[in-house]
């Protein structure tokens, strides 16, 4: 059981007022709030040991550089990967991806072969595979969902061929909470000699996530939606793939040694890591990996299951209101629907009238919402600083809704 | 519960004025956006001193831009295309007579962007007739 009141206490921002009303904030899942600890671990450095990274030969620099990397070493464990080289700091879990599809996949995608995604995929495990795809010659295949909101894995066997290099896939759906059996896809992605991909941005803050575990062979994920700070996120890759991908971007610190017309390239985990890097929102990651992990990852997604089971329930009870995916038990701390007629930008502009935050659109899920036959949903999300009384809040916040523009 | 949500755009909304099609609109245009849904298709007829005679709207979206595509089509009628030319985001906020704020602003611009695109077509039209 999470202490929740505790929690709150080290979310200062939980405690604003919006519109007269007490905040109560369920956007989570788009980005989550900062804790005490993380803010007070990026302050301390700009206070006390900001310098640039690598390579200075000083003690401000020295003790930077120390912590970056020590930052590693703790998003490392967090994930369980072998090696700390095998952590490739990014900006978010789009530039993850866009690194993977620019080096591994430029260098072992051609005419022909095939990339399988999923219908519930965020655009961000799309768009990229869709420029390589175009770029190669490639062609993009979709693994459907279900009614339920599941994806359809009696569908895999027949779409997985040896045609695909390449299988991308989310761990949890943003708008539909989907658990995905990260396991099994990869097992069955292995089988026909595909690498597998998993986009962990949902999944990573959320729940305990083991890559030797899973055995996939990358894996994104973004510090901002895992109470850290925006600017940094997080490729996991396997060493093998890493060492002998081509870099991504050029420049400083990437490199080993410098020559007029070629260069040779630095050790993992730096040969992805171009220029100056965002030291301190990458200290902030590490301290944000510390606080999550001394709660429990268990523990976190334990409570998430409660508040969401409770919440569905209530929710379901309202005349007029259609939750999207799968029951509470097979979802994470997401509860995307639809609510009468009522748009979800009047819903969710209602709502902040209240106080409470939520989003309305498409959540960068078109083609799923396309599939659930829908053009946009509200969704509500929950943390680990999130209550069963927000819940009613909301609830009772939606009641107040139906009674003003009931059409 | 809010100022946005007042009683005249709650009543444009649940009853939007100079809904339907026209027969053979001089001007017609659609504006949409994918990211929300909103979707209006405008249509004006002009009379013979080149001036708007009737407007029909239909269409789908958020109580604000149905709203102010309702609004909108009353506020249209009887002005000449130079005057529509001349209709600014501003004029069509003040007709809204709503605090729509930064976030719904393009909401509130809907219909601005449906005659806009209209105006274009027909303009293009007239030159091709020349
Ligand atoms: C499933 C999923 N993938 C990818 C992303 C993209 O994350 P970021 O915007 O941090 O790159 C998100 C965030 O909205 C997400 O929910």
């Amino acid at each position: 059981m999470l202490d929740v009141e505790r929690i709150r206490r080290d979310f200062p921002i939980l405690c604003r007022q919006v519109h007269g009303k007490p905040l109560v904030f369920l956007d989570s899942a788009a980005s989550s709030q900062k804790p005490l600890q993380v803010l007070a671990a990026m302050e301390e450095t700009y206070r006390q040991c900001y310098a640039n990274v690598h390579r200075g030969v000083y003690t401000l620099s020295e003790e930077a550089t120390c912590s970056y990397e020590e930052a590693r070493d703790k998003v490392a464990s967090f994930i369980n990967a072998r090696a700390r080289e095998e952590i490739i700091f990014t900006r978010n879990t789009t530039e993850s991806i866009n690194l993977v599809a620019y080096t591994w996949g430029r260098t072992h995608i051609g005419p022909g072969d095939r990339i399988l995604l999923t219908e519930m995929e965020h655009h961000s495990n799309i768009v990229p595979w869709q420029l390589l795809a175009q770029e190669k010659g490639a062609e993009l295949v979709y693994l459907p969902i279900t009614d339920e909101g599941f994806l359809d894995l009696d569908r895999l066997d027949d779409l997985l061929d040896e045609r695909v290099k390449l299988v991308a896939f989310t761990m949890m759906s943003n708008v539909l909470g989907t658990i995905i059996p990260v396991k099994e896809i990869v097992e069955k992605a292995h089988q026909v000699g595909a690498i597998a991909l998993v986009d962990g941005a949902q999944a990573v803050p959320h729940m305990p996530v083991d890559v030797q575990d899973l055995g996939c062979d990358f894996l994104a994920f973004s510090g901002h939606k895992m109470c850290g700070p925006t600017g940094i996120g997080v490729l996991y890759g396997r060493e093998e793939l890493l060492e002998e991908m081509p870099p991504f971007l050029g420049g400083g610190d990437m490199i080993r040694r410098v020559e007029l017309d070629h260069s040779t390239w630095n050790d993992l985990p730096w040969k992805f890591e171009a220029g100056t890097p965002a030291i301190v929102e990458g200290i902030g990651l590490g301290a944000a990996v510390d606080y999550l992990t001394e709660i429990g990852m268990e523990a976190i997604a334990a409570h998430e299951q409660e508040v969401v089971a409770y919440a569905m329930e209530r929710l379901s009870a309202l005349p007029g209101l259609k939750i999207v995916g799968p029951p509470a038990e097979h979802r994470g701390g997401v509860i995307a629907f639809t609510f009468r007629n009522i748009h979800p930008h009047d819903l969710a502009h209602l709502l902040d009238l209240e106080g409470i935050a939520v989003r309305a659109g498409h959540h960068c899920a078109q083609p799923l919402h396309r599939r659930l036959g829908l053009v946009a949903t509200t969704r509500a999300s929950f943390y680990l600083y999130n209550t069963s009384e927000e819940a009613d809040r909301l609830a009772e916040a939606l009641e107040k809704v139906a009674r003003i523009v009931g059409k | 519960m809010s100022d946005l949500y007042k009683e005249h755009i709650l009543d444009h909304y649940a009853n939007p004025r100079n809904w339907g099609r026209l027969d053979s609109p001089d001007i017609a245009a659609d504006a949409d956006d994918p990211s929300c849904g909103d979707q209006v298709h405008l249509e004006i007829d002009l009379d013979s001193d080149g001036r708007v005679a009737q407007v029909a709207f239909e269409g789908e979206g958020c109580i604000i831009s149905m709203a102010s595509t309702s609004l909108f089509t009353e506020y249209i009628k009887g002005k000449t295309i130079a005057e529509l030319e001349a209709i600014s985001e501003e004029d069509v906020l003040r007709v809204l007579d709503a605090p729509v704020g930064s976030g719904r602003r393009r909401c509130a611009l809907t219909p601005l962007r449906a005659l806009q695109a209209g105006l274009r077509k027909y303009r293009r039209r007239a030159q091709g007739d020349d």
